[in-house]
């Protein structure tokens, strides 16, 4: 994969973090899944590979779709604080990823800077649910750390894995739904999707 | 495929169908399908996991489907404890709210527990690593609705941790499988057998990494310490039949992954560096529970603690890797699930009878309720490993392989919080039992389900005593030594 595809995919990671929208944020990760659903169809080389980039394709698109009609179902009446500021988060998703890659040798993929973005995009989803309060970007950050590594499966030296590879996707489409059912309760039970408000239980 | 390999097949497939079934299946035959469903799904996992236990000595492996000793502990403890949940689920169903409208209440309850017990099953059966993951994450999907399922704040609350702290966790050991996948022939994440993860190519120091990031993920959703804050939680909010299925069996069963994991993956990385990093989890979660086992909390969250404790010496167990240490193991896992499996059934009329229980300890039940306080003591007695329970021996089992295995400080240590443990969950047995009783009790509705089985799993704990004292030579133990789990 180029350098450049890379930088947008890191790009778009580092703007999930900043961006205040849940609406953005959604659309971020869904450009960066299609952008990797893309790739792996360029590079196809294979039916194989193609029914695993397929997978990818249709992750993207379905978890984009429960995302923006989840979005449009619960207005917040005024927007989630996040637990940092966008500067904090920033600077927090950045030094965080620098340490990973830092910390991490050769993984064995196809070069380092797609071992470098791999990381990045970990780090930033981490940073994403250790930082934001908002179910819905909580949900993201987990999306962002399997764009990682749906990255890193699409760099690996061997052929796709279809079953696989299908499978990561649905379990990611099934958590998914789920978090919209926990989303939506929350929102109901507490006229907003902020994790601040579930603290209750503590030893 | 081969006849083994058909029974697993059948095994997972008889609670999956299930599930379908019980969607499109009249209401008022909904709990009947359910148990008749139950007993068919034990007949036939109980039967995989006799053929596996008994032939221990030759297992089957595949890419795909590994049926060896470990898989048929496993999966007996998985289908005995599912049963016992299902039949327990009816008494629940009988006094709960939920956030599921009521009409459609039983259907979906029955419906989530049967697809959360069949993937519970494929877990110890799959031979692959990116096939396992995807079950464990599946099992997430599946059982955190069942977490939340009351819809009350706080059950809202442990199942939205549960969820997010699992899944994320699993994101991390999925990172870790890609590693690994570039480290093997092929280059795929189809290519990872258990037996495929030996002949890793790409360095110690790749494979440590990728090995750390699969543990600490697997910890995550195996609620070993400090990644473990989810657990209490979601334990002690679950429907107690699900707290069950989490604490006796999901938790074993995805320790079971990364026992996999440890033993494919000792000769790349060191067999002493693989070991310790097991022998760490277990000790800081033993650290880390045996304080709140000092402290008056209420039952479900106590246990809760108690399962803390118990996958800390579990892993302490495999991280020794003796043939001592492995009896010990075996025996912990199935009287962990046995005991643990009671005392959550056990809180299904308590909360009836004091409902104070679900936020208060509770005190003096032995007294006011002689059954129930039966089932409540023969519960937390086991797992403090009171005499003869099998717990306190699987416990000297585990400590000895410990000395055996030339870690006697580790050993020493882990003595002396198992021994803080005990003092603390014997202080609650008592205040438990015999301490004053409240006064303002309701009469529960039922306590008949609680007595069969109080009486079952106190005749299942006896001969799990008695087997433990042979274990340690037997074929069974050689097995796990020779072949791995």
């Amino acid at each position: 994969m180029s350098g450049t595809l890379l930088w947008l995919l890191v790009g778009a990671g580092l703007l999930v973090v900043v961006v205040r929208r849940r609406s953005l944020a959604v659309g971020l990760v869904t450009a960066q899944a299609l952008l990797l659903a893309g790739v792996a169809l360029r590079d196809a080389g294979g039916a194989g590979d193609v029914v695993a980039a397929a997978a990818l394709a249709a992750r993207a698109v379905a978890l984009g779709l429960l995302f923006f009609l989840l979005v449009a179902r619960t207005r917040e009446p005024q927007r989630v604080r996040a637990g940092a500021s966008p500067l904090v988060r920033t600077a927090a998703a950045i030094a965080f990823a620098l340490l990973i890659v830092w910390l991490v040798p050769t993984m064995g993929l196809t070069s380092r800077t797609a071992e470098r973005a791999v990381l990045t995009l970990v780090g930033f989803g981490l940073v994403v649910v250790a930082t934001r309060r908002a179910t819905l970007f909580q949900v993201l950050g987990i999306v962002l750390v399997e764009n990682g590594v749906a990255l890193a499966a699409l760099e690996l030296p061997g052929a796709s894995s279809p079953a696989i590879e299908i499978g990561v996707a649905f379990d990611l489409l099934l958590v998914a739904l789920v978090a919209t059912v926990f989303h939506e309760r929350i929102f109901a039970e507490f006229g907003a999707g902020d994790t601040a408000l579930l603290r209750s239980l503590r030893d | 495929m081969t006849s083994r390999e058909t029974l697993a097949v059948a095994t997972v497939a008889v609670p999956a169908l299930t599930a379908l079934a019980l969607a499109i299946c009249p209401a008022k035959l909904l709990t009947a399908l359910a148990r008749f469903a139950a007993v068919a799904t034990f007949a036939v996992a109980g039967a995989l996991a006799v053929v596996a236990l008994v032939d221990s000595g030759s297992p089957s492996a595949s890419d795909w489907i590994v049926i060896d000793a470990a898989a048929g502990l496993l999966v007996a403890v998985i289908a005995l404890v599912g049963l016992a949940s299902v039949v327990a689920s009816a008494d629940y169903l009988a006094g709960s709210d939920s956030f599921v409208p009521s009409e459609r209440r039983i259907r979906i309850y029955y419906l989530l527990l049967f697809s959360f017990w069949a993937v519970l099953l494929a877990v110890p059966l799959a031979g692959n690593l990116g096939a396992a993951w995807i079950l464990v994450e599946a099992t997430t999907a599946t059982s955190a609705l069942l977490v939340g399922f009351s819809g009350k704040p706080r059950a809202l609350e442990a199942g939205w941790k549960y969820l997010i702290l699992t899944s994320l966790g699993l994101g991390v050991a999925l990172l870790g499988i890609v590693l690994l996948a570039a480290g093997v022939p092929g280059g795929a994440l189809g290519q990872l057998s258990w037996h495929a993860l030996t002949t890793y190519s790409s360095g110690a120091r790749t494979a440590l990494v990728a090995y750390l990031l699969l543990l600490a993920g697997l910890a995550a959703k195996i609620g070993w310490a400090p990644v473990h804050n989810w657990l209490p939680d979601a334990h002690s909010e679950a429907p107690p039949p699900v707290s069950a299925l989490l604490s006796a069996a999901l938790l074993p069963t995805v320790l079971l992954v990364a026992w996999r994991s440890e033993h494919s993956l000792a000769s790349v990385v060191g067999i002493h560096t693989a070991e310790d990093v097991l022998i760490g989890f277990g000790l800081v979660s033993l650290a880390i529970a045996v304080p709140f086992l000092w402290r008056p909390l209420p039952w479900k969250r106590l246990l809760a603690y108690s399962s803390l404790e118990h996958m800390g010496v579990i892993a302490l167990g495999i991280g020794f890797a003796t043939p001592l240490a492995l009896a010990g193991v075996a025996i912990h896992i199935a009287a962990h699930a046995i005991a643990k499996a009671l005392g959550f059934y056990a809180a299904t009329p308590l909360l009836e009878l004091e409902p104070r229980a679900a936020r208060h300890a509770v005190t003096g039940i032995g007294r006011t309720r002689p059954v129930l306080g039966a089932g409540l003591g023969v519960s937390l007695g086991t797992l403090a490993g009171l005499p003869p329970s099998p717990l306190f021996v699987s416990e000297l089992l585990i400590l000895a392989g410990g000395f055996q295995s030339g870690r006697p400080w580790v050993a020493g240590v882990a003595a002396l919080l198992l021994s803080l443990g005990f003092l603390g969950l014997a202080h609650t047995l008592i205040e438990t039992i015999g301490g004053k009783p409240r006064r303002r009790a309701l009469a529960p509705r039922e306590l008949r389900t609680v007595t069969v089985l109080t009486g079952i799993a106190l005749t299942l704990l006896l001969a799990l005593a008695a087997v433990a004292v042979w274990l340690p030579t037997s074929s069974f133990v050689d097995a796990l030594v020779q072949g791995g789990p």
